[in-house]
Parts: C-alpha cells; sequence; structure tokens
C-alpha cells in the first residue's frame, strides 16, 4: 500500500508550481521572498519528481496512475506517472533548481522593476507547472491546455527583457506558436471526431480500429500534429522564431525555454506519435522518415547557421535547432535504442544547454559584450563560470565520460539498428560543427588576453547554479544508469514492448 | 598494477601542479615537470618490463553504461616505452629551448597532461577507452598547437581540431557497430570480431582506418600535420613526428591484429588494397618533402611517409613485416626526433629555418650538424644505423606477403630519402671553417644540444647491436602470431 | 470520387472549418500589419472552434440536460471544452495587444516590416 501523500504525488508536482506561481505577483514587494518562494518549489518538485523515481523504480517502471477527482477514465481525466513522465519531470527539476537558483543574482538588471521582476517568476513557475504538467497528462485536450499555458508563459518569459527588441521576438514568437497551436488543436478535434476519445490509450485503441474507414481525416491530423510541435519545438524549417525568442529573453529565461520548454513539447509530440497513432500508423504514413529527415536537416543546417553567428547567445540558439534534430532523429528510428538515446539525450541537452546560456548570460552581463569575438580571456578571470562552460560544450560535443557521449552512442547503436547509415554519419558530422562553434569560444576565452579589464564570476548563487548544473553533466557522464533504465524502459513502453 | 596506477598519474598530476604553480617561479616549475616526467618513465618501463616478462595487468571500471579497460599487452608496451623515454628526452629539450619564452605555465601543464593520455593510449584494454585517450590526446594537445597564439597556428589549431574530431567520429561509428556486433571490444589473445563474416567487414575496416589514418597521417587525411608545424619545436618533434602520430598508428595495428586478426583480415578485400595505399603515402609524401624548402614541414611530409613504413609492415600481415614495423617504431622515433631537435637549434640559434639558405651552418653548429648527419644516414638506411634493420625486415615481410613490389617501394623510398637529406648535410658543412661564430655554447644550447646528441647515440648503439631491442619485438610479433 | 464528394458534402461544416483554418493561417503569414496578423490568429482560433462543436452537434438533438425523454441530445463535451479554447484564446489575443502597444510606444508603427526597418536604422547609427 502506497502511503496517502505518495498517492497524490502526480498531481501535486503540476499544482505546486501553478498555485504558487498565481499568488507570486502579490508579493512583488517582498522580492527576497519571491526569490526564495521560487528556489523553495523547486527543492520541493526535485524531491516530488526524485521520490516518484523510487516509487517507479520499486515498482519495476510499471506506470503510477492517478484520477482526477476520483472518476475512473474515460469519464474522468485521467494522469500517469509513467517510465517517460517520471524521466522528464526529473530533468525539469534538476534543471529548474540551478536555473531558480541563477535569478536570484541580476535578474532584476535585465528585467527592470521590482514587479516586472515578480511577474517574471510567475511566469517562470507557471511554465514549470504546466511542463510538468506535460509530463504526466494523459489525455489530448489537456495536452493542449498545457501547451498554451507553456506557449503563453514562455512568451511572457521573452518578452519581460527590458529591450523592445524583445517585444518584438515575442510577437513572432506568440503568432508562430499560436500558429502550432491552432495545428495541434485542430488536430485533436480531427483525432476526436474520428474516435470519440480524449483519453490517449481511448482515443488509441479506437483509432486502431477505425482508422481505415477515414484514413484521411487522420492523415490530416497526424501532419497537423507534427507541424504543430513541430513550430513549437522549433523543428528545422519551422525555427524561425526560434533564434530571436531565446537570444532576446533575459539569460533564465533563454535557459528555460531552450532547455526544458522545447522538450516538453517534444515529449508531448512523442506521446502522441507513439501512444495515440502508434508505430503501425506512424509508419503507414511514414511519418518516421519525415521526423529523420527533419532531424538530418534540422542537424546540418542548424550547425552551419550557428556557425556563423557572431552573438553568442544567438549562436546558442542556433545550436538549439541543431540539437533538437538529434531528438527528432531519435523519434525517427522507432526502436527501442534510438527512443533510448534520443530521451537521454533529451535530458542532457537541457542540462548542456541551460548550462550553456547561464553561463553565457553571466558573462555576457559581467563583461558587457555579447559578441564571441570579443571574450578574449574570459576563461581566465572567470574560471567558474567558463569552467562550466567548458564542462557543457565538452558534453555538448560528447566527449566520453560526459553526459552528451551516453546519449550519442545510444542514438549511434539506434540508426544502425533501423539502418539508416546516413543519420549516423550526421550524428557524428553533427558533433564536428558543435566543436567548430563552440571550441572557438573556449580558444578565446583561455588562449588569448584581453589586458586591463577586471571581470569577476557572479555571486555565490550563480555560481552554486554553475557547479550543480556541470555536477549533473559530469555525473550522468559517468554515471548514467538510472536515467538511461528509465529512458529504456519509457522507449519500451511507447513501443509496447513487454 | 601500482606501476601502471602511477605511470598514467604522474603526467596528470604533475600537470595539475604545474598550473597551480606561480607563473613566476621557474625553479619550482622545472623541477615539478621533471619530477613528473621521471616518475612517468620509471613507472613506465617498470610496467613494459612486466609486462614482457609476462604479467597480466589488467583494470577495468564500469562508467557511462560501458566498461572500459586498461591492459598493456606487448604491443603496448613498445609503445609506453618509447613514449616515455621520448618525453624526458623532450622535456630536457624544452628546458633549453623554452628557457625565456612565454606562457610557459600552460605549455608545461598540457605537455605532462599528453604525456599521461598518451600513456592511456598506449595502454587501452579496449576500443572504448581507447577511443577516450584518443578523444583527449586531441584536446590536450590543441592548446600545444596553438602556444604561439599567432593567427596561423590558431588556424592551424582549428585544422587540426576538425581533422582530428572528424576522425575520432569515423572511429566512433566503428567501435558502436563493433559492439552491436560482439557485444564488447576487449582486447585479448582473441581477435574482437573473430568469427565474423560478411561484406560489410570491409566497411568497417575503412571506418576503422580512416579514424586512425588521421592521427597516422595517411595521405588524403594528411593535411594537418604540416601546418601543425607552428607549434614550438619540441612539440613538432615529440607530438608531430611520435605521440599523436603514433596513436593513430598503433590504433591501426590494434585494428589490424587485435580487432581483425590476420586471419580475419586476409579474407577482407579493402585488406589486400591497405599496403598499397601504404605505398603510396611513402612515395608521395617524401617526394613532396624533397620539394619542401622550409626544414620543418620538409621534416613533416617526411614524417608522413615514415609512419607509412611502419603501417605497411603491419599491413603485409606477416611476422617478419611486423618486426620490422615495430623495429620501425623504435628506431624512427628516435632518429625523427633528432632531426627536429637539429632544427629546433639551427632556428634558435641563427634564425634559418630555410634549408637552401643553410650552406656553411655546420661549422658554426658542428655538434648539431653531426648528429643531424647521422639522422639523415639513418633516414636513408644506412648500415650502421638501427633503421638498416627496420627496413630490411620490412622489405623481407612484404616479400613475404607475396608483393615484392613491395620492397622495390621501399628502396625507392629509400634513394629519395638521400635526395631529400644528404645534400643538406654537405652543403652545412661546405666552405671555410675560418671565421665563423661558434655558436654552441651556453647552459640553454646544452640543455637542448645533449638530449640531441644522446638519442643520435643511441641509434647508432641500436643499429650496432639490434639485440638491444630484438626481444621486445618478438615479444610482440608473439603475441599475435 | 463521388462518395469521396458525398463525404465532403455531408461534412461540410468541417470543410468549411479547415478553409477558415487555412485562410487564418494565410493571414497571419503573409500580412505584415500586426493587427492583421492578430486577426489571422483569431479565425484560425474560430475555425477549430466551429470544428470541435460540429462534432459535437446533433441535428435536431436536445440540450443535454437531464429529462424524462429519450430524444438524442447534443454532446456537451466539446463545448464545454471549447469554452476552454475560447479562454486561451482571449488570453493570447490580450497578451498579442499588450505587446503591440509595446512596440507601437517603441518604434510608433505597428507594422512589422517598418518596425524591422527601424531597428536596422538605429543600429547603424
Amino acid at each position: 500500500m502506497m502511503t496517502s501523500w505518495t498517492t497524490h504525488l502526480p498531481v501535486f508536482v503540476v499544482i505546486l508550481p501553478l498555485f504558487v506561481g498565481f499568488i507570486l505577483p502579490t508579493l512583488a514587494r517582498r522580492l527576497r521572498l519571491v526569490e526564495n518562494l521560487v528556489i523553495a518549489v523547486e527543492v520541493i518538485s526535485f524531491v516530488m519528481a526524485a521520490a516518484l523515481a523510487v516509487l517507479l523504480f520499486k515498482q519495476n517502471g510499471s506506470p503510477i496512475p492517478y484520477a482526477m477527482g476520483g472518476w475512473p477514465a474515460p469519464w474522468g481525466i485521467r494522469i500517469i506517472a509513467d517510465n517517460l513522465g517520471v524521466l522528464f519531470l526529473l530533468v525539469i527539476a534538476i534543471v529548474g533548481l540551478p536555473i531558480a537558483l541563477y535569478t536570484k543574482g541580476n535578474l532584476r538588471e535585465e528585467v527592470g522593476g521590482r514587479s516586472r521582476t515578480a511577474r517574471f517568476y510567475a511566469l517562470y513557475l507557471l511554465l514549470m507547472g504546466a511542463l510538468a504538467g506535460m509530463a504526466v497528462t494523459n489525455d489530448l485536450f489537456n495536452v493542449f491546455v498545457l501547451v498554451e499555458v507553456a506557449t503563453l508563459s514562455a512568451c511572457g518569459l521573452v518578452s519581460a527583457h527590458r529591450n523592445p527588441r524583445a517585444a518584438e521576438a515575442a510577437f513572432n514568437y506568440l503568432i508562430l506558436a499560436t500558429l502550432g497551436s491552432g495545428l495541434v488543436m485542430g488536430s485533436i478535434g480531427f483525432l476526436y471526431i474520428t474516435t470519440g476519445h480524449l483519453n490517449m490509450e481511448f482515443a488509441a485503441r479506437e483509432l486502431a480500429q477505425v482508422w481505415q474507414h477515414s484514413p484521411h481525416v487522420v492523415w490530416m491530423a497526424a501532419s497537423f500534429m507534427l507541424t504543430g510541435f513541430g513550430v513549437k519545438a522549433a523543428m528545422f524549417p519551422l525555427h524561425v522564431w526560434l533564434p530571436d525568442a531565446h537570444s532576446m529573453a533575459p539569460t533564465p529565461g533563454s535557459a528555460v525555454l531552450s532547455g526544458l520548454a522545447v522538450k516538453g513539447y517534444l515529449i508531448c509530440l512523442l506521446k502522441i506519435l507513439y501512444n495515440v497513432f502508434g508505430q503501425t500508423l506512424m509508419r503507414h504514413f511514414t511519418m518516421h522518415h519525415v521526423l529523420t529527415a527533419a532531424g538530418i536537416a534540422a542537424i546540418l543546417a542548424g550547425s552551419i547557421l550557428a556557425l556563423r553567428q557572431d552573438e553568442l547567445k544567438r549562436r546558442l540558439a542556433y545550436s538549439t535547432v541543431a540539437q533538437v534534430g538529434y531528438i527528432i532523429l531519435g523519434f525517427g528510428f522507432v526502436n527501442q535504442r534510438g527512443l533510448a538515446g534520443s530521451l537521454f539525450y533529451l535530458a542532457s541537452h537541457a542540462l548542456i544547454k541551460s548550462t550553456l546560456f547561464l553561463t553565457a548570460g553571466a558573462i555576457i552581463s559581467a563583461t558587457g559584450k555579447t559578441k564571441v569575438s570579443e571574450l578574449a580571456g574570459v576563461g581566465r578571470k572567470m574560471p567558474l563560470t567558463m569552467g562550466a562552460f567548458t564542462v557543457a560544450s565538452l558534453g555538448l560535443v560528447g566527449i566520453p565520460l560526459f553526459s552528451g557521449f551516453v546519449g550519442k552512442w545510444h542514438l549511434l547503436l539506434g540508426s544502425f539498428e533501423s539502418g539508416n547509415f546516413a543519420a549516423a554519419a550526421v550524428i557524428l558530422a553533427g558533433s564536428v560543427f558543435c566543436a567548430a562553434y563552440l571550441f572557438p569560444i573556449l580558444r578565446n576565452a583561455y588562449f588569448q588576453e584581453t589586458p586591463g579589464e577586471n571581470w569577476q564570476d557572479p555571486g555565490m548563487a550563480q555560481r552554486a547554479a554553475f557547479v550543480l548544473l556541470s555536477a549533473a553533466i559530469i555525473f550522468f557522464g559517468i554515471l548514467p544508469t538510472p536515467l538511461l533504465t528509465l529512458a529504456q524502459r519509457a522507449a519500451a513502453d511507447l513501443l509496447f514492448l513487454q | 598494477m601500482i606501476n601502471l596506477i602511477l605511470a598514467l598519474l604522474s603526467g596528470v598530476v604533475g600537470a595539475l601542479l604545474t598550473a597551480l604553480i606561480p607563473a613566476k617561479n621557474d625553479r619550482l616549475r622545472t623541477t615539478v615537470v621533471f619530477a613528473a616526467l621521471a616518475s612517468a618513465l620509471i613507472f613506465s618501463w617498470r610496467t613494459a618490463l612486466l609486462v614482457f616478462a609476462g604479467a597480466e595487468l589488467e583494470l577495468t571500471f564500469g562508467l557511462a553504461g560501458l566498461t572500459w579497460r586498461l591492459a598493456p599487452d606487448p604491443l603496448g608496451a613498445m609503445f609506453v616505452l618509447i613514449a616515455s623515454t621520448l618525453w624526458l628526452v623532450a622535456g630536457l629539450y624544452s628546458a633549453g629551448y623554452m628557457a625565456g619564452k612565454r606562457n610557459l605555465k600552460s605549455y608545461y601543464s598540457f605537455f605532462l597532461l599528453a604525456n599521461s593520455i598518451t600513456l592511456g593510449v598506449a595502454c587501452a584494454g579496449n576500443l572504448v577507452a581507447l577511443y577516450l585517450f584518443y578523444e583527449l590526446l586531441t584536446l590536450s594537445t590543441y592548446p600545444l598547437v596553438i602556444h604561439e597564439r599567432s593567427a596561423e597556428a590558431v588556424k592551424a589549431g582549428a585544422k587540426y581540431i576538425i581533422y582530428s574530431l572528424s576522425g575520432a567520429g569515423a572511429l566512433l561509428a566503428a567501435i558502436v557497430i563493433t559492439h552491436a556486433l560482439t557485444g564488447h571490444s576487449d582486447f585479448t589473445s582473441v581477435p574482437v570480431l573473430a568469427g565474423q563474416t560478411g561484406k560489410g567487414l570491409n566497411w568497417l575496416l575503412a571506418l576503422f582506418i580512416a579514424g586512425f589514418g588521421v592521427k597516422a597521417a595517411i595521405m588524403p587525411l594528411h593535411r594537418w600535420l604540416p601546418e601543425a608545424m607552428v607549434a614550438p619545436t619540441p612539440i613538432s618533434a615529440l607530438l608531430h613526428a611520435v605521440a599523436v602520430v603514433y596513436s593513430g598508428v598503433y590504433g591501426i595495428i590494434r585494428v589490424v591484429y587485435t580487432v581483425f586478426g590476420p586471419e580475419l583480415m586476409s579474407s577482407l578485400t579493402f585488406a589486400k588494397a591497405l599496403p598499397w595505399i601504404a605505398s603510396f603515402t611513402i612515395l608521395v609524401g617524401v617526394m613532396i618533402a624533397t620539394r619542401q624548402d622550409v626544414l620543418k614541414k620538409r621534416l613533416a611530409y617526411h614524417t608522413i611517409s615514415q609512419l607509412s613504413y611502419i603501417l605497411l609492415g603491419a599491413f603485409t600481415l606477416q611476422p617478419l613485416g611486423l618486426s620490422g614495423a615495430m623495429l620501425h617504431m623504435i628506431s624512427y622515433s628516435l632518429l625523427k626526433v633528432t632531426l627536429f631537435f637539429c632544427a629546433g637549434i639551427i632556428a634558435e640559434q641563427t634564425g634559418e629555418t630555410v634549408v637552401s639558405r643553410m650552406g656553411g651552418v655546420g661549422w658554426s653548429l658542428p655538434k648539431t650538424m653531426a648528429a643531424f648527419g647521422v639522422a639523415s644516414l639513418g633516414m636513408v638506411g644506412m648500415l650502421p644505423l638501427n633503421t638498416f634493420w627496420s627496413k630490411y625486415y620490412l622489405m623481407r615481410g612484404g616479400v613475404a606477403s607475396g608483393s615484392w613490389p613491395l620492397a622495390l617501394v621501399l628502396i625507392t623510398s629509400g634513394i629519395i630519402n638521400a635526395v631529400c637529406f644528404i645534400p643538406t648535410v654537405v652543403a652545412a658543412f661546405k666552405g671555410e671553417s675560418q671565421g665563423r661564430v661558434h655558436l654552441e655554447s651556453g647552459s640553454s644550447v646544452s640543455l637542448m644540444l645533449v638530449p640531441t646528441v644522446l638519442l643520435a647515440g643511441i641509434s647508432l648503439l641500436i643499429g650496432l647491436w639490434p639485440g638491444l631491442v630484438w626481444d621486445g619485438v618478438q615479444a610482440v610479433v608473439n603475441s599475435f602470431f | 470520387m463521388t462518395t469521396f464528394l458525398e463525404k465532403l458534402l455531408i461534412n461540410y461544416p468541417y470543410v468549411i472549418s479547415v478553409i477558415l483554418f487555412f485562410i487564418g493561417t494565410l493571414i497571419i503569414l503573409t500580412q505584415s500589419n500586426l493587427f492583421k496578423k492578430l486577426l489571422g490568429i483569431n479565425v484560425m482560433e474560430t475555425a477549430t472552434f466551429l470544428m470541435f462543436i460540429a462534432a459535437g452537434n446533433i441535428r435536431g438533438g436536445a440540450v443535454p440536460i437531464l429529462s424524462d425523454t429519450n430524444a438524442p441530445y447534443i454532446n456537451p463535451l466539446p463545448s464545454a471544452l471549447m469554452l476552454t479554447g475560447i479562454v486561451v484564446s482571449i488570453s493570447v489575443t490580450a497578451f498579442a495587444l499588450a505587446l503591440i502597444l509595446r512596440l507601437y510606444r517603441e518604434y510608433g508603427t505597428v507594422d512589422a516590416n517598418e518596425i524591422a526597418r527601424l531597428r536596422n536604422g538605429g543600429m547603424e547609427k
């Protein structure tokens, strides 16, 4: 028997950040309290995610269901903390805490004003809540609502920056993201018309029987879904909004957007593709080829575009486009190794990219320089910041014993298993590109000098954030087993292997 | 076991200490550097001798969901011996060459770090560990390539990184495939892929060769090497003539003998092409070398050519060929480091880097040029020197494998080698000795000169008494046949 | 072919909603005026509402209130969902309007191209 508090964990983990998020703006006068409250929420979320993970491991990976209000499915809304969900909850918690710590520094400089800062925190928690919801939701309409909550709060985070360009970026993001949501909702509509269900399991069961009666509608649903989430997850060539939005947002915003928000949409897409359409339909509509092709294009194009950026944050933003390509590529392999690799890569990239954005933000605010070419000698003057940046870079390139390597290894296994040698070559070429756009930053930072400048590492909270994140990158590089097991079980669930 | 661990850790610990020592404290740094190099040398030799004596050293770790294994065998031990010895010698030379130059702290830190990593390459007991050290070697030697911080150095460094990482990428693909096929990649007396069949193995072999071939500078993957010569001379000598490029050569020998195994290799179509690829690199490399006027560039292309001698020996899949390869691995490294050291002394003392303007330089630097002359003769393969023996066995291996033209390739290459080096030596001693300034005095010069002459002497000694190294060579060969 | 056309005719609300959807999308992608883009969003969202409501509708069906008659009744779920959808849509509209206002104060125009021109001109200064 589970104790009563653990029974409600799957829903608490969603409700807590949402609830606290709503009361934060009223506490704008006591910003210190707001900051600490956010950190407390993140710590509690982490504990809850860890508890769920432990529960899940105790049950050998069989999911933990929760019926909202006690109504059984399909009448009530059922949420499920399965392997995939808990994996993503863990990622959110591990990345969310350092980002919250980071905000204790100079967020007000970037955002401006107490009440604006408090609202930033509110949006941050709303986004975290929505992402946690995406992890555990099992209902198509809930997916839509959560996606909208996430989109609105993400746009809010972008527009929070004082720079008017941020408002422009946020507007473009909002328009395209809403277009994406529209497509997703349309797709959900088609699915509802065809199956009469919004619960994913029931919809899937029904769809398997009836899709042949109206293949065109189901095909429309699938392509709307793919395009809709493609826009939101910045799947190349639907990424046009991303570089502006992710580079203009305040630093913690960039980190959470690139690190987590994009991943949330990917998780939703993965759930709907595999749990609702199922691999048979995916193969029938050749969606796996679309995914692989999009992944390959994203890796190549994103990397080349990243190479050409001189502005640090833009370079990182384009790198996200490329890295999303890896994850999508794994979705397209339709085998357990590839999916597990993709999910592990998703987790690893969440850690790495948020580290990169946070350290880049710290460097930019310490030096006042935003261009890669101007950052000579940062490494000596801000050793801790640049150290974390280095760890993250090595992780992204995929040096063994950093987390990125494990993901790439399994992605490669998956690509060979599906016989896709071109994808394997692109995965490896992507690493070289990645080195080509990240290592020059390191070279400038460590082996060049800008005399006379007195740049310094940021304050304690931010340093703690960097240490936590780099430690996590190395930890999951050396001991990936718990996370990898989750990813492998999640992949098995998605493919209905038992 | 403790020897192995200490040998591997000496460099890392030394590097960390060096990085912590204030930049101005030259004396303390020198002490630490030599202590680390000496300890690496001592423990490496002890490890190697244990291995040759038949001890089975093995360390396994389970990290990143994979098994990582350190298990030096005779081949690895041979590489350990060469690397650790030359590292100390190059350290000695560095003390003279780098005296008073900039960025010594980072130079010595990465110099020591690379030592550990190279020994790691040599001791790796499976492909995964080998890949790790191979990748780390790229990263740790990159700062040494761009040591001058000039635009040219940065460009060369970028090229080095891109080539090496691309190679590592091919290698990773090959390793993942190997893992998928066999479930492990441990180096044991049974080749990893023994018993596998299929056309795909040709492609797998090609991936492996491409992966290691970048560092082994097989043409056309060699282009980074001549550019990397912007590095300080001790680095060019040690890393780009021996340690880094040998890690590629070593990797290829590993692939041929412990991953595929001679038996499987002889059944693959691609394997039959390999000796000819090596021959092509031997001839074209040395021809390009002859046309280079900058001494270091000439030596670089010459390196490319000579590395393929070793590969040629390994690709013959004959015990005699492999003996030749092992002998050449030892002999060539000694001679090439000597040549580079001489080039460094010439450049430092006279400021001259171009061969055609080195006429008469021998009267100012008699000992240097004498060493240069000895090494040049060695490169041709003349009798009193060690390379005579290695070429002899390489030719016998070539003939034994049934392709006598391979022996012809080696003879031709020897002749071109003579054209490449002998005129320089002769020109260095032309003209009168009177009126020349003698440039071989002072402590920093003697620090450079001692290792140079020492290496030339060792080469001569091995040439006169090849039995010194023959047991080791036989141990390597016997472990594979 | 006829059956396909017949299907389309019978399902005309869906066809109309898909057409409306693409009209909305077209407006979003082609118009440079920020307000028009926003209107495009609204058209698109309304199209999806129409589709859901049509899915739940039964011609001549009764109001879904519990009663003694056994007449067919309209499925209430889509309508309930669309209430949520409308709320979401209003939030998006409100937020977009706030952003437009901020951009207008900053640049004095609501035209995307004009804003881009002003911004790039501003960088040259």
